[in-house]
């Protein structure tokens, strides 16, 4: 959320992998659960009621939910949209492909998994580190690698050896 | 007929400079195969203690646990735990803290991978095989929990408050998650009797709550929660149960 | 941090260029040092085969104590007081009876001198073993039992993993210990005999002897030398390698653990790719071991009744030779007290009390500089960048070690014998004494968080109101921690400091150490003296442990634990 203001992220910078930086993939799962059960909309003080949550915890989750564009915030208001109701009906496989589908297009994913590609062969952390803090500063960089760890496990396109430190893609089981 | 689980007469006590402080007091109750039974009550009502008993990590001063007619030992391979605290090993990866229990049982290398493979991907934990439980978040972990409990194909799942270290987002996803693994039949546990101080929680899961008293813990009340699944939070008769309940405690 | 380094480089090339005029200058020292290598494997293969041992005692004692609480009421207490009394008085017993068993063949001092590093070693790391077992979590021990996880199984997915941190940190504490004790005992005179092996600390103690300074000099540089070696190839990629074992708690921030004074040398390059390789070496290790665990283990579940039986007589040979060791001691003891007492008897409490306040001196001019330089290092960045590695490089040395130096330097500036013999038993105690004061007021007062410190200056905590409203009492704990292990080892620099030769005469001060030493290297070596001077020293020892410091001990982790 803090880095909205630096320009729209969406034109593709390597920050905009920021918002879901810090958050798991469960808190926004719960988070579209909250509100789809209050009726699909509420605004931002009811759910951090409803969710006993206080906004500094409520507003990363509510940053990374919007960029992974599973809802939508207005003057206030928080509303679910189509995805986070296909989200809703789906098992874990198909949650995972659909949240998939949504970080692959990420720039700062790409960055990474094209490296990779083109490397044809494990990446070392110091390495994409080192692209990253190019892009970054060495101060987020870290935070970022861990962040891209954690969804490219997820989503099941990155395999990570923190004994190795060795990092190398995966193609997703069906 | 047996029913799978017989708590018959549970009593606990401690004893310090030769007087006794009482814990539990004959607690009684059965489960049969396909419930789901949680035990709620203020903190200090020894639901934990109770839980320790049945699964056989504990002695009770007096009464029995009968499993499928027998005496519970600790280490049967019927019965899984999973934790509060997650009881992950910090020095395994998920593969083998899923492993672990298979791994007791003697089962042999690509048959336990196999199995724990299943049961990761059942708790959509695909991709984290080779993490250490340091690298993942807590609702993860919890998952890991879960998986390493189902891996041994348990008859009884046992849960002691295993969402109460979660922030509240997370321990909302996880339930409704541990709902869709419950109802595939194809996947054990037969039954899951679950330990947890959220009144909202128990109802949101059981088909039956046992509410105990405070200290010691007596069964004040067991409750058939007869609402159609999934359940909302929102609704009146959901809110009634929860009213009872406080109201049974307080 | 990398203009340190490279200045450390600078002191590095300095260091051997010196090295190298010395030896241009002092043909004779050179002559000698070029054995120091071939010394230094010497003396380093003791250790190495005392640590071993201590390694499998420390476990398997450990692990004994944890699981089976009848053992326990036993092994407990015995630890309890094996940790606490000087080891270093039991040498002499230990050599005499080792070379009578072998009849004065070398073998027999190597085992004496094995056996008394051993001692060293071997309790502080038994407790570590004990301490991690019973501190496993509730939970993840309930999960081990309730999963079926038992014996092999349970020893290699729980207690060892569990072990682990703590077995490594007090490894490095031991081998400190350790080096103390190889150098006082590679070279000993008893009963009129000289008894000497090969390696760095007779080298050191001969050239002290002969008060040949130059050998002095290069024979501490070389255990310096090999001290550091370990400590970068060895202790630090294991210290990291151990960070994977520890315990996390629920809310996934890592239990907060007690700031290791020892986590030494950080200022030097860090050699990543060393790590790397030396990490890459322990894998096949690992599988290896792996590998044969596996096989034990498919053995093992095929015979459970045996290896419980293992452990039964195992654990019942420990009793026995436990009660025989025991009741043969209590029984010399009585027949010692039922004749009259040697005439010599009555020196015992005035030498108790002249080494006691010699203790004291030195513990007191320890605390005197210690706690202001801890305070200034501990709060300033910049002091500890440059203080900490002049302090740690010292403090690595065994006292032992610095002997000849200290006499030298007493013999420098007092005009009289005498005098000189005093001081220098002062300053040894000093020297053994000091830094584990230092190292745990550093750890001490870096463990006060920022926001009290912020919070004690925000409300006008100045000067004297500040020490003590403020730092004194938050590094109360760490002060009586580094009190406890200090007096524990002023007691054993008693035994080398209050007797030791330099330049070929003896200097000697009244006291319990001198009392020792005379029973054991007159011609006529007194047994009975011996026994009665190590009995005086542990009661005061254990007198001290249990009415003086536990109590303290006590209180100040109650009153004064800061909560993070």
């Amino acid at each position: 959320m803090s880095n909205s203001g630096e320009g729209d992220g969406r034109t593709g910078g390597v920050t905009d992998f920021h918002p879901i930086a810090k958050v798991s993939v469960g808190q926004i799962l719960g988070l579209v659960e909250a509100i789809d059960e209050v009726g699909g909309v509420a605004d931002v003080a009811t759910i951090s009621q409803e969710v006993d949550m206080d906004l500094d915890r409520l507003g990363p989750v509510l940053g990374a939910a919007e960029f992974l564009g599973l809802m939508t915030v207005e003057e206030g208001d928080v509303r679910i949209t189509d995805l986070s109701r296909k989200l809703l009906h789906a098992n874990v496989r198909e949650r995972k492909a659909i949240v998939r589908d949504i970080i692959d297009d990420v720039p700062v994913f790409r960055l990474i998994t094209d490296m990779a590609r083109k490397a044809g062969r494990p990446l070392s952390r110091q390495e994409i580190i080192e692209a990253l803090s190019a892009r970054v500063g060495s101060h987020q960089a870290e935070d970022l690698f861990k962040a891209l760890v954690y969804w490219g496990r997820y989503v099941e396109l990155v395999r990570y050896d923190s004994q190795s430190e060795q990092l190398t893609l995966r193609t997703p089981s069906k | 007929m047996h029913a799978l689980l017989e708590v018959k007469d549970v009593t606990k006590s401690y004893f310090e400079n030769g007087k006794e402080f009482k814990v539990l007091d004959l607690v009684r109750f059965d489960l049969a195969e396909r419930d789901f039974v949680c035990v709620v009550g203020p903190s200090g009502c020894g639901k934990s203690t109770l839980l320790r008993i049945i699964v056989g990590l504990d002695k009770p001063t007096s009464g029995a646990v009968l499993f499928e007619g027998e005496p519970i030992r600790a280490d049967n391979p019927q019965v899984a735990m999973v934790f509060q605290s997650f009881a992950l090993f910090p020095w395994l990866t998920v593969q083998q803290n899923v492993e672990i229990g298979l791994e007791a049982k003697g089962t042999p290398p690509e048959e336990r991978h196999r199995i724990a493979r299943k049961f990761i991907d059942a708790v959509g934990l695909t991709g984290f095989e080779d993490a250490f439980p340091r690298e993942l978040s807590g609702g993860m972990k919890q998952r890991v929990g879960i998986a390493r409990a189902l891996a041994i194909e348990p008859l009884l799942l046992c849960m002691d408050e295993p969402f109460s270290s979660l922030d509240p987002l997370t321990a909302q996803n996880l339930r409704d998650e541990i709902l869709q693994l419950w109802a595939n039949p194809d996947l054990p546990p037969k039954a899951v009797l679950m330990v947890t101080h959220a009144i909202e929680e128990a109802v949101y899961l059981a088909d039956r709550v046992i509410v105990l008293s405070s200290r010691p813990g007596r069964m004040i009340a067991e409750l058939q929660i007869d609402l159609p699944r999934p359940r909302n939070r929102k609704e009146p008769e959901f809110y009634g149960w929860v009213d009872e309940i406080y109201s049974l405690i307080v | 941090m990398r203009g340190l380094r490279r200045w450390l480089r600078y002191v590095a090339g300095v260091l051997i260029l010196a090295g190298l005029v010395v030896a241009i200058a002092f043909p004779q020292a050179a002559l000698n040092a070029i054995q120091l290598p071939l010394f230094a494997v010497f003396s380093t293969t003791r250790m190495v085969v005392a640590y071993l041992l201590s390694l499998v005692f420390a476990i398997a004692y450990g692990h004994t104590a944890a699981t089976n609480k009848r053992a326990a009421v036993v092994l407990l207490p015995v630890l309890d007081v094996l940790q606490s009394i000087p080891i270093l008085g039991f040498f002499p017993a230990a050599l005499v009876f080792f070379v009578a068993t072998f009849h004065g063949h070398p073998i027999g001092i190597e085992l004496a001198v094995v056996f008394l590093i051993f001692t060293s070693m071997s309790w502080n790391m038994a407790f570590g073993v004990y301490e991690s077992l019973t501190t496993i979590p509730q939970d993840l021990e309930a999960a081990a039992a309730s999963f079926g996880l038992r014996g092999w199984l349970r020893f290699r997915h729980l207690a060892f993993p569990a072990a682990i941190p703590k077995l490594v940190y007090n490894s490095i504490l031991s081998w400190t210990n350790g080096w103390f004790f190889l150098v006082a005992s590679e070279i000993f005179t008893a009963g009129g005999t000289e008894f000497k092996r090969p390696g760095l600390g007779a080298f050191i103690a001969v050239a002290g002897r002969n008060g040949d300074a130059a050998s002095i000099a290069i024979g501490i540089g070389v255990l310096a030398a090999v001290v550091l070696t370990l400590d970068i190839f060895l202790w630090r990629p294991l210290s990291a390698y151990s960070e994977r074992f520890r315990m996390e708690t629920v809310t996934g921030r890592e239990i907060p653990r007690v700031p290791s004074p020892y986590e030494r040398f950080r200022w030097l390059p860090r050699l990543p790719r060393l790590r790397q390789w030396t990490l890459a070496r322990l894998q096949p290790v690992a599988a290896r071991s792996h590998r044969m665990s596996l096989q034990f283990e498919r053995a093992y579940s095929g015979h459970p009744k045996v290896i419980k039986e293992v452990r039964r007589i195992d654990l019942a040979l420990f009793l026995i030779v436990f009660v025989l060791v025991v009741s043969t001691g209590l029984i010399g003891l009585a027949q010692m007290f039922l004749r009259p007492l040697p005439l010599s008897a009555a020196l015992l409490p005035t030498a108790a009390f002249l080494s006691f306040s010699r203790l004291l001196l030195a513990y007191g001019i320890a605390l005197a500089w210690t706690i202001p330089v801890a305070a200034f290092i501990g709060e300033s960045e910049r002091a500890s960048r440059y203080l900490t590695p002049a302090f740690e490089l010292f403090g690595s040395l065994p006292a032992t070690a610095l002997l000849p130096v200290i006499v030298g330097f007493a013999l420098l500036v007092t005009a009289s014998f005498g005098d000189a013999a005093q001081l220098a038993a002062v300053l040894i105690a000093l020297f053994s004494m000091q830094w584990y004061l230092l190292f745990n007021l550093i750890a001490g007062v870096r463990s006060i968080p920022d926001d009290l410190k912020e919070a004690a200056r925000s409300f006008g905590l100045r000067g004297r109101a500040y020490w003590r409203r403020l730092l004194l009492p938050a590094i109360a704990p760490s002060l009586l921690t580094g009190s406890i292990t200090a007096w524990g080892a002023g007691w054993n620099a008693l035994i080398v400091s209050e007797y030791t030769q330099y330049a070929n005469r003896p200097f000697e001060v009244p006291g319990l150490g001198s009392l020792l030493n005379h029973a054991v290297f007159d011609p006529v070596p007194d047994s009975e003296m011996l026994l009665l001077t190590i009995l005086t020293m542990i009661v005061v020892v254990l007198a001290m442990n249990k009415l003086l410091w536990r109590p303290l001990f006590r209180r100040a982790s109650q009153r004064f634990r800061l909560e993070v």
